[in-house]
């Protein structure tokens, strides 16, 4: 492997950096110091994305996703992936510079944060199926420990827990899968796994479909498919919340990533039946996401709802990839979209968070008028969320949308989950709109107060992202059209 | 083709809209930092705008025409681009130069004003999104353009939103059909908003019917394969894109029978009247059908003819050219008559387009109706910077509460005159004699069978022209000084208006007849210049020229003797009634209309404006209320509250409960789920 190449810098960057910060922690002896690891973390993170962001724009990467003989790949797939979860990584790590001001321990908090996104990164890059259970592993554990960070809060503990429970027991699931597979074809290559099971001997098809099964539900867990959902909002809700904006918008993307390398790829040679499958889970988990979110009082907790709803849309992409290449374009898109969108929601949260301390929705009454900025960001936020034209969010639905209409030619049963999917962010508008409504049309207690820098440069940044790109989304289109793999079933 | 190097490319073309779009972005900054800088920067940049279009002069008079496109929206293919052609290059100069004559006078007019800020903001944005119409090469663009001057339109009406007593306008307690007919600023920006809107609907509808079929909205990209036009005339569809277009005219040129929120803009700062109300943004209209016509006109080729379309254009024109003019010989306010004039001015204007579609001869009405934009732009603007400096000495919009002022506002009398002289068709030596005289001419000349009753109607509204003309001059300026006036002349606060505002008008109006004295060649030079461009752009070839009737002499050569006589009549008549009721005193007003019935009558009428205001509010403003109201207490609080709302609200809630309650909590339950959806996956895999 080529040591120039741009996960290995990246994994080096971050890695090396990540590991240094405790060190240098133990070495001064000292407590605090967040200003100082937070900004080491800040630099590396920015170097780490500028390099992506350059190999991605040099033109020099292979377009699509490679399958090549070796356990990581460089191309436009794995950029186009790490550029987005590194900037989750980037929006996290500048809102917790006031977010962790009260907190202690910001080192190993930084360095988890860097640590989580060496993993992140490279599950994107992966095409060996042990490769990508280290990287998944790599992802997850420094989650684990962020969730809980909070130690004397005990909701931060308990969505903690079962977080880590639900990770263990998926990655058991994953390992499974691997080995069943590994079984079959006698390799952990993701391309050898494929055309493994395209040759294998028919009686080996239940094992094979069992594999794909155990990696459905694996990497499920991590995007938040229903019925894989339900540690998610406790998780999302006890966390501390920049680290909920890590897991909703960073480390269920690298959920994605795996499964569009392995399932997709993988299950391309089984057939294209499971095709249907994924469009019944895409339907009942923007259903499920969405309805539930309506009822929630808990801002972090109906955000985390709202994710849930957002796989279900991603997904849409996913199951209609056999039939039509807009299927991924739009899911990658999203992919995207939703990593900042929702990255900037719970930013936002996170600023009211430090700033008012609460998340009760009943309590943001006025906001509008106490925190300007931050209300206008979440408003924009949410917005793109919804869909409302002229922000990004609209752009990555209606490529996601028409592509389940443009695959109904081949399979009618398609159209139904554009159907869904626009009921859907119908039924979204009603909780975002809601929001919106007690921030600006209702009145609140209390004068305005101090916005935390941090979360306003943040969220000007996304807002930036969100309209500069829903005016002018052609370089996105673009940019994910050639970052998609090319597959035919 | 001739072979004329121009002078700039196509970043001059750029320059002339992008520069004031850039001049209103930095402009809160300026305002911030500086005091006065605002009004220097938008001079300097209003200025800078002009000379780009000037740049562009040369090359355009000698044929050429730049055109450059950048990508815009790939995914449909559509492109961004500028067209400076001829029509394009001498529009940009007037929309230019005028602009930047009425920025110089807002910095006297608007001194002191606490919001000038926002004001400058506004009219750089409007100057851009004007320039951005004139120059655009495809009708998408073009509609960017047209809802950029209606925002600023909007915002600039409703400028002084604090709604006080004197910006307001109409006659406090005057109603007519038992509706108030007195309008708040804010009112107006409003009801300017809507009434353009419907118009501008209609353009969209029209541009994508027409995208439907070509595939593109380029203007070049239309004229040079017509297979579409055959296309949409084959299922009938042709004309109607074509009139929904032109609702987009009507609304912004304020024509029949969208014209009635012309009036009420006129609660904006009365620099902004000059601008966008007199010079600018109603003529966009006008701009459209000449960008527009010729294409149709050009289909004659494929053989399809456009004459509805035309005949439509052309009566439209003729019915508000009469409508407006009957309507400002009664009205009391010196800035409503001038709006007035305005509408009925740029019927005019219409009504030659609409009937260059109906005669062999195309170029004849193009140009007359080109001719006349040019002029009208030219006095309308001065008169209505003369009128606002009235309203700035004088502090009340009533011509009553003038009269006399001719030894006080010398200067502003003098302009007055040469400009209101244009507006009657003062022969010979004014720029709008000339210009009507073409449109008289085209007329005639037409061949159409509606040019007679067409020309009647111009003729008659020539008469009533130069009649309100001298009323309004009259009123003004001639007769006793109202108590008003000598209040304030005894105050001392009765003078002329200072240097920066009356220079500008001064110029428009010295140029109105230093250009009307070389009228007649002013018009050849267009004529040429269009009979070339129309030619080369559309193919449209002028005929032969046969001189009809008799041929007249000397520097008249050319001139139809038809036209020059109804013309010569008609300010005669319209003058010399003006001057027996208003200057020489001779008959008094209120005296004829008490004198009979009917004239008592069609004054009523006329003062309400035809109650045409009256019955649009009835019927789109007030029984829709009504409707609303009733829907909401006998339908809405009862069918759609109580039944379906809380129906679909148990429901949703009943669900979201369902889903919330599964959530228990429990570990153990969450990871037996998660087992069963294992389960669940795998058999929708198997099967």
């Amino acid at each position: 492997m080529d040591i120039s190449s741009t996960p290995m810098m990246v994994m080096a960057l971050l890695g090396a950096v990540g590991v240094a910060l405790p060190v240098i922690s133990v070495a001064r002896g000292e407590r605090g110091g967040n200003s100082l690891y937070g900004a080491v973390a800040f630099g590396a993170l920015a170097a780490a994305a500028a390099y992506v962001a350059y190999s991605v724009l040099s033109g020099s990467l292979a377009e699509g996703a490679l399958l090549s003989p070796g356990v990581v790949s460089d191309d436009m797939f794995g950029g186009f992936f790490a550029l987005a979860m590194l900037a989750v990584a980037l929006m996290t790590t500048v809102s917790s510079f006031s977010y962790m001001r009260k907190h202690g321990h910001h080192a190993v908090y930084y360095s988890l944060i860097l640590l989580s996104a060496v993993g992140m990164v490279l599950v994107a890059y992966s095409t060996d199926l042990i490769m990508l259970f280290v990287a998944w592993e790599l992802m997850s554990i420094p989650t684990y420990v962020l969730a809980g960070f909070a130690k004397r809060d005990p909701r931060s503990n308990e969505g903690a827990l079962k977080y880590f429970l639900f990770g263990a027991l998926s990655s058991a699931l994953i390992v499974y899968a691997i080995s069943l597979a590994y079984g079959i074809t006698g390799s952990t290559n993701i391309a050898e796994v494929a055309s493994g099971f395209a040759a294998a001997d028919a009686s080996m098809m239940p094992l094979a479909l069992l594999s794909v099964g155990l990696f459905v539900a694996g990497f499920g867990f991590k995007m938040g498919l229903v019925p894989f959902h339900m540690w998610l909002p406790d998780a999302y809700e006890g966390s501390p919340t920049p680290v909920t904006a890590l897991l909703a918008a960073g480390t269920k993307k690298a959920g994605f990533a795996a499964a569009i390398r392995v399932v997709i790829i993988g299950t391309a040679a089984v057939g294209a039946d499971w095709a249907m499958a994924l469009g019944v889970l895409a339907v009942i988990t923007m259903t499920v996401g969405n309805v539930a979110a309506i009822m929630q009082k808990n801002l972090a907790r109906m955000l985390a709802y709202s994710s849930i709803g957002h796989a279900g849309y991603i997904l849409i992409g996913l199951s209609v990839a056999p039939y039509t290449p807009m299927g991924l374009h739009g899911s990658l898109l999203h992919v995207m979209n939703h990593a900042v969108m929702k990255g900037a929601a719970f930013v936002a949260v996170a600023g009211v968070v430090v700033a008012l301390a609460v998340t009760h929705l009943d309590k943001l009454q006025g906001l509008g008028r106490r925190m300007p900025f931050t209300a206008v960001g979440l408003t924009v936020s949410m917005l793109s969320l919804a869909g409302v034209p002229p922000l990004s969010g609209f752009w990555s639905k209606l490529v996601l949308f028409g592509s389940a209409l443009d695959a109904g030619a081949a399979v009618p049963w398609a159209v139904w989950l554009a159907v869904a999917g626009v009921l859907n962010s119908a039924l979204s508008l009603a909780y975002y709109g809601w929001i919106i409504r007690k921030m600006y049309f209702e009145d609140g207690p209390g004068g305005r107060v101090a916005e935390p820098r941090s979360t306003v440069a943040v969220l000007a940044a996304s807002m930036a992202f969100m309209v500069a790109l829903g005016v002018y989304p052609e370089p996105l289109l673009n940019l994910a059209e050639a970052a998609s793999p090319v597959f035919t079933p | 083709m001739a072979e004329t190097v121009p002078l700039a490319g196509a970043e001059a073309a750029w320059a002339v809209w992008v520069l004031p779009f850039v001049a209103a972005l930095i402009m809160p900054a300026i305002g911030r930092f500086t005091g006065r800088g605002t009004g220097y920067a938008a001079i300097g940049f209003a200025l800078a705008s002009a000379l780009s279009a000037a740049l562009l002069l040369p090359g355009a008079l000698g044929g050429a025409e730049v055109h450059d496109q950048i990508p815009w929206i790939q995914s449909v293919g559509v492109e961004a681009g500028v067209l400076a052609d001829p029509l394009a290059v001498v529009m940009a100069n007037v929309v230019g130069w005028i602009s930047f004559l009425i920025i110089i006078y807002s910095t006297g007019y608007m001194r002191g004003d606490p919001a000038i800020t926002r004001f400058w903001f506004w009219m750089m944005f409007f100057i851009g999104s004007m320039q951005l119409i004139v120059l655009s090469d495809n009708l998408l663009q073009v509609f960017f353009g047209w809802e950029g001057v209606g925002l600023a339109s909007y915002m600039l009406i409703s400028f002084w939103y604090r709604d006080k007593k004197k910006d307001h306008v109409g006659a406090d307690g005057h109603t007519a059909l038992g509706l108030a007919a007195y309008y708040s600023p804010t009112h107006a920006g409003m009801k300017a908003f809507i009434m353009t809107k419907v118009g501008d609907i209609m353009m969209l509808a029209g541009m994508f019917l027409i995208f439907a079929y070509a595939g593109t909205f380029g203007f070049r990209e239309l004229g040079a394969d017509t297979a579409w036009a055959s296309a949409m005339q084959a299922e009938g569809l042709l004309v109607p894109a074509a009139v929904l277009l032109f609702g987009g005219a009507i609304g912004k040129s304020a024509q029949f029978p969208l014209n009635e929120w012309l009036l009420e803009a006129m609660t904006g700062p009365t620099a902004v009247s000059a601008l966008i109300h007199a010079a600018t943004m109603v003529k966009a209209g006008v701009f459209l059908v000449a960008r527009i016509g010729p294409l149709f006109f050009a289909l004659a080729a494929a053989g399809i003819m456009m004459d509805q379309f035309f005949e439509i254009v052309a009566w439209v024109g003729a019915m508000t050219a009469l409508l407006l003019a009957t309507q400002g010989m009664v009205n009391p306010e010196i800035k409503k008559v001038l709006a007035y004039s305005t509408g009925s001015q740029i019927g005019y204007m219409m009504m030659a387009l609409g009937v260059a579609g109906l005669s062999g001869q195309y170029v004849d009405g193009y140009t007359a109706g080109f001719f006349h934009l040019i002029s009208h732009a030219m006095f309308k603007a001065s008169l209505f910077m003369a009128a606002g400096s009235l309203l700035h000495v004088v502090g009340s919009r009533f011509m009553t509460d003038m009269g006399g002022l001719r030894k006080k506002m010398r200067k502003t009398y003098a302009f007055m005159w040469a400009a209101g002289l244009a507006l009657m068709g003062a022969p010979f030596i004014t720029t709008g004699f000339w210009s009507k005289d073409a449109i008289f001419a085209a007329v005639y000349t037409s061949g159409s069978e509606w040019a007679l009753p067409l020309y009647a109607i111009a003729v008659l509204t020539a008469v009533i022209t130069a009649f309100y003309t001298t009323r309004m001059i009259g009123m003004v300026f001639f007769g006793k000084p109202s108590a008003h006036v000598e209040k304030m002349d005894k105050e001392g606060r009765i003078h002329e208006a200072p240097l920066s505002m009356w220079v500008p008008y001064g110029v428009l109006a010295a140029l109105t007849i230093g250009l009307g004295l070389v009228g007649l060649g002013l018009e050849h030079e267009l004529h040429h210049l269009f009979e070339v461009y129309l030619g080369d752009a559309f193919g449209i070839h002028a005929a032969d020229y046969e001189p009809s009737g008799y041929a007249l002499p000397g520097f008249l050569a050319g001139v139809n003797p038809v036209a020059l006589g109804s013309s010569l009549a008609a300010f005669a008549a319209g003058i010399g009634l003006g001057y027996v009721f208003y200057i020489g005193r001779q008959a008094s007003p209120e005296r004829l209309i008490a004198s009979s019935i009917f004239f008592y009558a069609m004054h009523k009428v006329m003062l309400n404006r035809w109650y045409l205001n009256a019955m649009i509010y009835w019927g789109f403003v007030v029984a829709p209320l009504w409707l609303a109201r009733g829907v909401h207490r006998y339908f809405e609080r009862t069918a759609v509250d109580a039944g379906m709302n809380s129906g679909l609200e148990r429901a949703t809630g009943w669900g979201a409960r369902v889903v919330q309650g599964t959530q228990t909590g429990v570990a153990q339950s969450y990871l037996f789920v998660f087992g069963a959806g294992l389960l669940f996956v795998v058999l929708l895999l198997l099967v």
